[in-house]
């Protein structure tokens, strides 16, 4: 019996405390990421130019290939030579930070620079700002306000764009402004701060400017990177909202499977806004039926046009601006014929 | 005689302590629940009511910043108007270029709607609609936030009406980077733990100024997707209410929301002048309850200590009176000198044994110590003391664990031998007549040959009879029967009562 007490007793406290314990944190692994490669020679290299050095977020990806073309004709145009390497992850920035020391101890006269982490890699950024080279960065700033000029996309004026883009495709699919429809949207990872703003620049758009009637549905659902799932999600968006008149795709794979599943369900009664060129997205734009525009990134223009600034900072002129928008395209079934379209394409 | 039973009965119910320590320790668990539930309900309110006084406060640090910022705008505005510029270009050429006041650039609208600023600005004049936020001022407003291309940092632009050229209206604005206000937000208290940010109630963006999360800061994001959608379903109702009352222009607001395991506490409050936004303060009750929750562990823990220590005392206190009742008992049961039964425990043991559906043959003796006024009057009386608990040791002895054996009086004892037959009780008596004379009174002379004897009468179960208060009159009529042919001798009951 005396057990049974002391059991019950242990029992009672035990639940008692068990009220006031707290969850541990787990800690994530990372598995082992190749180091960056040393830096290459991005064409000619010859005697007595200037030296740029580009360092870019991600070796494997056509996205970034786009970039490394941009710097690659700049190299010609502008006549200097160009050097490039950059990590074979997102989420190495240690890497980066290596090859922005590589670049200094190699007499760099600038770096055109992707920084992986905008917080871990501001010293390194401020690092070339005191040195006798120029630093550009491209595609994403850090936090810091020692750089000479960053040229990357405004993702909330994209968002922005995208919003009107809607509005003007829902209109033109025949829904008045005094009907009632519903926008679903859907994200890649929603830690990523490029999509995030280009949400927020597309709701701050949509409040202003849609139509009473016309709801964005509050339940945005996130595909977390894996196209797979977006199709389970087009789907589901389908099935629960009847009246869904509009899809928006925050990122190249929301797009992609908003896209996939617009064509396999032949729903041309949905207008797809999304970012990038992916072939889904092609498909909808190049036909008849569908209402489609996708908003594609400059890339090749801020490798490019940042190189052309490092060198005219280098010879010494400054720079009034420190923030440049290289902006979007809107291309749909209208403007697939315009010369600037079928420029940025053509880059893509 | 029949509570005095009872009574006896009472002593052994040393099962129903256990049962009432069990309710104790049930009424105490529930106790110690309602108490930390009350006190987990005192630590939300003290939460809420905590995150809305910082909430509030730093509210106040915001808006007493941007009043600033609007109060010097004004007071230009006024210094401007009271000058009376015939034109606002020449005006902007001569002050494009001063510093100071925190502001990175400053400009003019005309009543025409004509911007008077750099390329640069008038390409973000348009680019982010900022007339429409000039055309609010009354007498001032702010813009939403948005990235300068002077700065690459995230600004926000201030409008004040004016009067210039003999009462034209125009506007006066000033551009103030995002980071002053982000550093009047941060509050160094609860750095790791709080969350502050702009918030813009109809379209649900928001802008971090603090946080855990560095790469937020100064960004733009969306409460869709940064928390809304994460709270726990059963709370989504208190933030639908919390959001209408952003909605609804409603100064200020508390929420407590689940996300997962962490709770949090939410306030908003309405920033002055910048038309539909509000800074939000969010705090985990973790940071907030700390030092209440280790208030709450010391209590916990002192009361199930305190618990422990009484239940303790209560045992102890249990043992004691068991044992107190124990002693009690035997003295009710137990004749004090020679450890024999005494007759009122004789009678209810006997009771209870003819209580049983089976109760095999048995035997019960009446027996007296023959002669022993004698030797108390001969030899004293602790020599017939000693001779009395000599006698009850040979009864025990001989009698053993099976039968009742009792004092029934100053030299008469009962014996109630159970499950015998006459013939065994009849060898155990004559072994009894045999070594009762072994028995010597105390101090006793080599000459004197006085020995101890005894006289018993016997009556059977279920032979003679089948009521105990019988066999009783029975076995003592047998006794009588002894006494009267001479004593030391035993005879069973013959059927006649005497």
């Amino acid at each position: 019996m005396n057990k049974i007490k002391a059991a019950a007793l242990a029992a009672a406290v035990s639940v008692l405390l068990s009220a006031c314990e707290h969850s541990v944190p787990q800690e994530e692994d990372t598995d082992e990421i190749e180091p960056a490669p040393p830096f290459s020679a991005l064409g000619e290299i010859k005697e007595g130019r200037k030296n740029v050095y580009v360092i870019i977020k991600n070796l494997e990806s056509t996205y970034w290939q786009v970039v490394v073309d941009g710097a690659k004709d700049a190299a010609v145009d502008f006549d200097c030579n160009v050097y490039y390497s950059g990590s074979h992850s997102e989420i190495d920035w240690e890497s980066q930070a290596r090859l922005v020391d590589e670049a200094l101890a190699a007499d760099a006269d600038a770096v055109i620079f992707a920084p992986n982490d905008s917080v871990q890699l501001a010293d390194k950024v401020e690092k070339v700002y005191d040195s006798d080279a120029k630093i550009v960065l491209v595609d994403t700033a850090a936090n810091t306000d020692s750089y000479d000029v960053c040229y990357m996309t405004d993702n909330l004026m994209a968002g922005q764009k995208a919003a009107a883009e809607m509005l003007r495709q829902l209109r033109a699919n025949g829904n008045g402004n005094d009907s009632s429809l519903k926008v679903g949207i859907q994200v890649g990872s929603i830690a990523s701060q490029t999509i995030n703003e280009r949400l927020a620049g597309f709701l701050q758009h949509w409040v202003r400017y849609a139509p009473e009637g016309w709801e964005v549905i509050s339940d945005i659902k996130s595909n977390e990177g894996d196209i797979e799932k977006g199709y389970g999600l087009t789907r589901e968006l389908m099935n629960d909202y009847p009246d869904l008149k509009g899809v928006f795709g925050c990122n190249n794979g929301s797009t992609v499977a908003l896209s996939k599943v617009i064509l396999d369900e032949h729903r041309t009664d949905i207008a797809v806004v999304g970012f990038d060129y992916s072939d889904e997205m092609a498909q909808l734009i190049k036909s008849d039926e569908y209402a489609a525009s996708s908003l594609v990134q400059r890339q090749y223009y801020m490798s490019y046009t940042g190189i052309e600034t490092a060198l005219r900072l280098i010879d010494g002129e400054n720079s009034d601006v420190k923030f440049v928008d290289t902006g979007i395209v809107v291309v749909n079934r209208d403007n697939l014929d315009y010369p600037e379209v079928k420029d940025i394409l053509s880059h893509n | 005689m029949k509570k005095r039973y009872e009574v006896s009965e009472e002593l052994n119910r040393s099962g129903s302590f256990v049962r009432v320590l069990l309710v104790y320790l049930l009424v105490c668990v529930i106790g110690v629940f309602v108490m930390i539930s009350a006190i987990n309900l005192l630590i939300k309110e003290h939460d809420k009511s905590l995150t809305t006084q910082i909430c509030g406060l730093v509210a106040e640090k915001m808006n007493n910043s941007i009043k600033y910022m609007t109060t010097s705008a004004e007071n230009m505005s006024a210094l401007f108007s009271a000058e009376d510029h015939a034109d606002l270009e020449e005006l902007y050429e001569e002050l494009r270029d001063t510093q100071g006041g925190g502001y990175i650039s400053m400009g003019f609208v005309d009543e025409n709607g004509r911007i008077y600023a750099t390329e640069t600005e008038l390409g973000e004049f348009d680019k982010w609609d900022l007339m429409d936020t000039a055309e609010l001022a009354s007498p001032v407003s702010i813009s939403a936030p948005y990235r300068s291309g002077l700065t690459g940092q995230p600004v926000f632009t201030l409008f004040s009406d004016m009067e210039y050229g003999g009462g034209k209206q125009g506007k006066l604005f000033l551009t103030y980077p995002l980071k002053e206000v982000q550093n009047i937000a941060y509050t160094e208290i609860l750095d790791d733990e709080s969350e502050i940010w702009l918030m813009d109630a109809e379209s649900d963006n928001i802008i971090q100024c603090a946080g855990s999360n560095k790469y937020a800061i100064g960004s733009w994001a969306n409460a869709l997707l940064t928390f809304s959608n994460k709270i726990d379903p059963e709370d989504q109702e208190a933030y639908k209410n919390w959001k209408k009352s952003m909605e609804n222009h409603i100064r200020s607001d508390a929420v407590v929301y689940h996300i997962g395991d962490v709770s949090y506490t939410q306030v908003y409050s309405e920033i002055d002048f910048m038309h539909g936004w509000n800074v939000v303060v969010r705090i985990p009750s973790s940071s907030m309850s700390s030092t209440m929750e280790n208030f709450r562990t010391i209590v916990l823990v002192f009361t199930v200590m305190l618990l422990t220590a009484t239940m303790v005392m209560f045992w102890i206190s249990h043992k004691r009176d068991v044992e107190d009742k124990m002693i009690l008992e035997n003295l009710s049961i137990h004749d004090p000198l020679t450890g024999a039964m005494n007759r009122r425990a004789f009678d209810i043991a006997v009771k209870k044994h003819f209580e049983k559906s089976l109760k095999p043959d048995s035997s019960l003796l009446f027996i007296d110590i023959d002669y022993f006024k004698t030797v108390n009057d001969k030899y004293g009386h602790d020599a017939g003391d000693t001779v009395l608990t000599e006698f009850t040791a040979l009864l025990k002895e001989l009698f053993g664990e099976n039968a009742l054996i009792a004092r029934y009086g100053g030299d008469e004892f009962l014996v109630f031998i159970k499950e015998t037959s006459r013939s065994k009780t009849e060898y155990l008596l004559s072994e009894l007549k045999r070594r009762v004379h072994e028995i010597r009174p105390a101090a006793l002379d080599n000459d004197d040959m006085f020995k101890v004897s005894c006289s018993c009468g016997a009556a059977q179960y279920p032979d003679d009879s089948r009521d105990i208060e019988e066999l009783k009159s029975y076995a003592d009529a047998a006794l009588y029967e002894v006494k009267e042919s001479g004593r030391d001798g035993f005879k069973w009951y013959d059927g006649s009562l005497k």
